[in-house]
């Protein structure tokens, strides 16, 4: 047979993408933002630039506001998952990598951090993560370390903070 | 007011609202609620840039005379500016600063700043190392953790060897948050740089035995990574993650760990995703997961949502570990009621796991087609990827026409570049791996490259070409039948206004090569429609070089060389692509000798080996004729006399 001549213009074969690492964090943003797109909180695990953030921020949210109740919690977003929940005002949105995430824990998880804020604030409102930016990233970063969901047992999320709210009396 | 409604409770509900801000300064008090009032991005724009303005001086003003109150909120409000979209890059060194204070708030909100504004490559990054070196030794534990944390968001290859020793020997800290986040640290080493823990296995593992459940929980993201990596290594550990998930599901934890009576649901989905790994392909190890997995399925079946998950979790672990049939139709039980649901999230799972089981047994995707075939045209765009997905998977020889039929359908529809880049490599494979003819896959991938062009794989065009020039391999009559579709397909496109630039270069290549064969057209009506298409406008500028060489191909099978094909040479031969002019210069130079040409460019020889001497001797009649004139011989490097050493 003959030997076989790649044709003009030979195309360069494109690498075999390799499994990396980073999708051992399955977790890369965490965002609270309510119905007129403020961002009121927001946490990523890789993205660094302001432009960008800003830019996926309100592109998420206005996906988010045009799905209706009956609709899942779920889509897909600029290769990411995106699970999201609105409570009163706000719209709480995570993003996930990878397809072999469990949307509906993440879901789950979302109560979870809400439940554990309205225990800290004592019924928390969009008002409270306001006035209280730190705490409400205090309390994220016990429940999340990676990309990984570490605690959610309540008693062991807010201890650390009650101890620092009490040493530092500010 | 809408921000003071409570996240949680009975709509209309309300919180204490009016007194969330007491604790501030009268200042920040005053910038919050302004942004909370603000009725326009514009409005915020001008607030946050005053904010800006405002928080440089405020910035320059040392604790001590302002107090750590005043300093540490200014940092906050450092946060809060880039938060909105404005870069106050002068901030990050003082958040730097600010991990200095001992006041432990102070400390933990200029850790917290560092984490947010900056990144493991920021030139500060090296400013922090001292500080989180003492924090990770400190007697203070809530120290210690905020040092862990920052590491976490914050450490790269430079700085780790600073730190790692620190870490390790607090995985034996005596409190447990710190030994949880000391696990999550060197997870996050292992990211940052594989190999970080290799010294480290035996006390990774030690670890899943720590009394305390979280700690044992954080132990599992580390193992499972390891594990992914080098399985074999850690298939002892089997009857381990057993008999940690047997115990939690019978409610052996405390119950500070339950989610709405579940226990550590999400433990519980993290022990189940390791098994999966664990047991795939592994009969042994897989046998002694099945009671355990029964166990869970039975115990999460409590019919609100985290006890879904949990069960989601299990039918996947179910199906990816080496098969057992009542535990399978267990599974399959559990996916019928997941996709029968009229609840849109539950379904969706149910579709999602259908398809990790129809790759077991494409039997249980067959009795509900009904409900697939519904979803597949839901309204509700996520359901009706997932179901694609399941349809993909379920693509054989008998009903691939019928899938990558949908498929196209959604690519001509969709404008996610995400979703067509999907959508194009699917169809590229069930394409490649199914199809029924030849004919079928040029048209298949025509298709691909017209509606999907600008997602398309080089690979995928290269790979086209490469069936039409060497064919089939076995019937030399089915390759130039194969060849005749593409050329009368291909001529066909040329005549659209406008093709994507990935579809030119295989038209181009094509008609280049087989375009006698076409029966509508002679070659003389191909170099026409070939020239013209040189004035197109491409993406790409490499592609006018495809048009120039297929151009040069046909003109050589021709008895004359048109003139329009000479005229657009010689326009282009100017061009400000070299490679253009390359390709110019040549076809004017053949087109001068046509014997050459003829030799040059032989047809239907894509395939044939190049001969080449790299000796050059057929110039070893013009050499030999220079020098019999007088001119010098060539010396290699080493041999001239006055080397120029530059």
């Amino acid at each position: 047979r003959p030997r076989h001549r790649a044709p003009v213009n030979s195309i360069c074969l494109p690498e075999a993408g390799s499994a990396h690492p980073t999708r051992a964090m399955t977790i890369r943003f965490v965002l609270m933002v309510n119905k007129q797109g403020q961002t009121r909180l927001a946490q990523y695990m890789n993205m660094h630039n302001i432009e960008e953030r800003c830019a996926l921020e309100s592109e998420v949210i206005r996906k988010c506001l045009s799905r209706n109740e009956t609709q899942c919690s779920f889509f897909e977003f600029r290769g990411y998952k995106v699970v999201y929940r609105r409570y009163a005002s706000l719209f709480f949105i995570v993003g996930v990598e990878g397809d072999d995430e469990n949307e509906l824990a993440i879901l789950e998880f979302i109560h979870a951090l809400v439940e554990t804020l309205d225990r800290y604030f004592e019924n928390v409102c969009e008002l409270d993560i306001m006035f209280n930016l730190e705490k409400a990233h205090f309390v994220l970063d016990e429940m999340v370390m990676n990309g990984c969901i570490i605690e959610t047992n309540k008693n062991n999320i807010l201890a650390p903070i009650h101890l620092l709210d009490k040493a530092s009396g500010m | 007011r809408i921000h003071r409604r409570a996240l949680l409770g009975a709509p209309g509900g309300h919180c204490e609202g009016g007194m969330s801000g007491a604790h501030l300064s009268k200042d920040f008090f005053e910038l919050i609620k302004n942004i909370g009032e603000c009725k326009s991005k514009q409005e915020e724009e001008k607030i946050v840039r005053n904010e800006v303005a405002a928080l440089r001086q405020r910035l320059s003003e040392s604790p001590a005379s302002i107090g750590l109150k005043k300093s540490k909120e200014a940092i906050v409000r450092v946060v809060y500016v880039e938060m909105l979209g404005h870069v106050a890059d002068f901030g990050h060194i003082h958040a730097v600063n600010m991990t200095q204070q001992t006041n432990l708030l102070c400390k933990r909100v200029g850790y917290l700043a560092c984490s947010l504004c900056l990144h493991p490559e920021h030139e500060l990054i090296t400013l922090l190392v001292n500080t989180i070196r003492r924090d990770l030794k400190s007697t203070n534990h809530l120290e210690v953790c905020a040092a862990l944390i920052a590491v976490s968001k914050l450490v790269n290859p430079e700085i780790m060897p600073a730190v790692i020793e620190c870490i390790v020997d607090l995985l034996d800290h005596q409190h447990e948050v710190v030994r949880k986040k000391a696990v999550m640290a060197l997870h996050r080493l292992h990211i940052v740089q594989s190999g970080s823990l290799s010294a480290l296995t035996d006390k990774l593992r030690r670890v899943l035995c720590d009394k305390d459940p979280a700690v044992m929980g954080a132990s599992l993201h580390v193992l499972h990574m390891l594990i992914e990596e080098q399985p074999l290594a850690f298939k002892d550990l089997v009857p381990s993650f057993v008999s940690i998930l047997k115990q939690i599901t019978e409610h052996r934890l405390p119950s500070s760990f339950d989610y709405h009576r579940m226990p550590a649901p999400w433990i519980q989905i993290k022990l189940l995703k390791v098994l999966a790994s664990l047991g795939a392909a592994d009969q042994k190890s897989a046998e002694h997961m099945y009671e355990v997995l029964y166990d869970v399925l039975k115990r999460a079946d409590t019919g609100i949502n985290i006890g879904f998950a949990v069960v989601y979790e299990c039918v996947r672990t179910v199906t990816a570990i080496y098969p057992n049939v009542q535990l399978m139709e267990t599974a399959a039980n559990h996916i019928s009621r997941f996709v029968s649901s009229e609840n849109h999230n539950l379904k969706y799972l149910g579709i999602k796991s259908l398809a990790g089981i129809v790759q077991v047994n494409q039997k249980y995707a067959l009795e509900h087609q009904l409900v697939v075939v519904e979803c597949m045209e839901d309204s509700d765009e996520t359901l009706k990827r997932k179901t694609l997905d399941l349809l993909f998977k379920m693509t054989n020889a008998n009903n691939v026409v019928f899938v990558v039929d949908k498929l196209v359908a959604h690519l001509r529809q969709t404008s996610d570049v995400h979703f067509r880049g999907a959508l194009v490599d699917r169809i590229t494979q069930l394409a490649e791996r199914y199809a029924p003819d030849n004919a079928w896959f040029i048209t298949t991938m025509n298709a691909v490259f017209e509606l999907g062009g600008d997602v398309v794989q080089a690979e995928t065009a290269h790979n086209l070409l490469r069936l039409i020039a060497e064919g089939g391999g076995e019937d030399e009559e089915a390759d130039m039948e194969l060849r005749l579709h593409a050329v009368t397909a291909y001529s066909a496109l040329l005549n659209k206004s406008w093709i994507p630039d990935v579809l030119m270069k295989v038209v181009c290549w094509t008609l280049g090569e087989y375009g006698y064969l076409s029966p509508e057209y002679d070659l003389s009506d191909l170099v026409e429609m070939l020239c013209d298409a040189m004035d197109r406008q491409f993406e790409d500028g490499s592609t006018r070089c495809w048009v120039m060489a297929a151009v040069t191909k046909v003109v050589a099978q021709m008895a004359a060389v048109p003139d329009q094909a000479v005229e657009v040479a010689t326009k282009y031969a100017g061009s400000e692509s070299i490679t253009l002019q390359q390709y110019c210069a040549e076809f004017l130079a053949l087109a001068e000798a046509p014997a050459v040409m003829v030799e040059v460019l032989p047809v239907d020889a894509s395939c044939d080996d190049l001969e080449v001497d790299p000796a050059l001797g057929f110039l070893d009649g013009f050499v030999q004729e220079a020098l019999r004139q007088g001119a010098q011989p060539y010396l290699a490097p080493g041999e001239r006399p006055d080397e120029l050493l530059v």
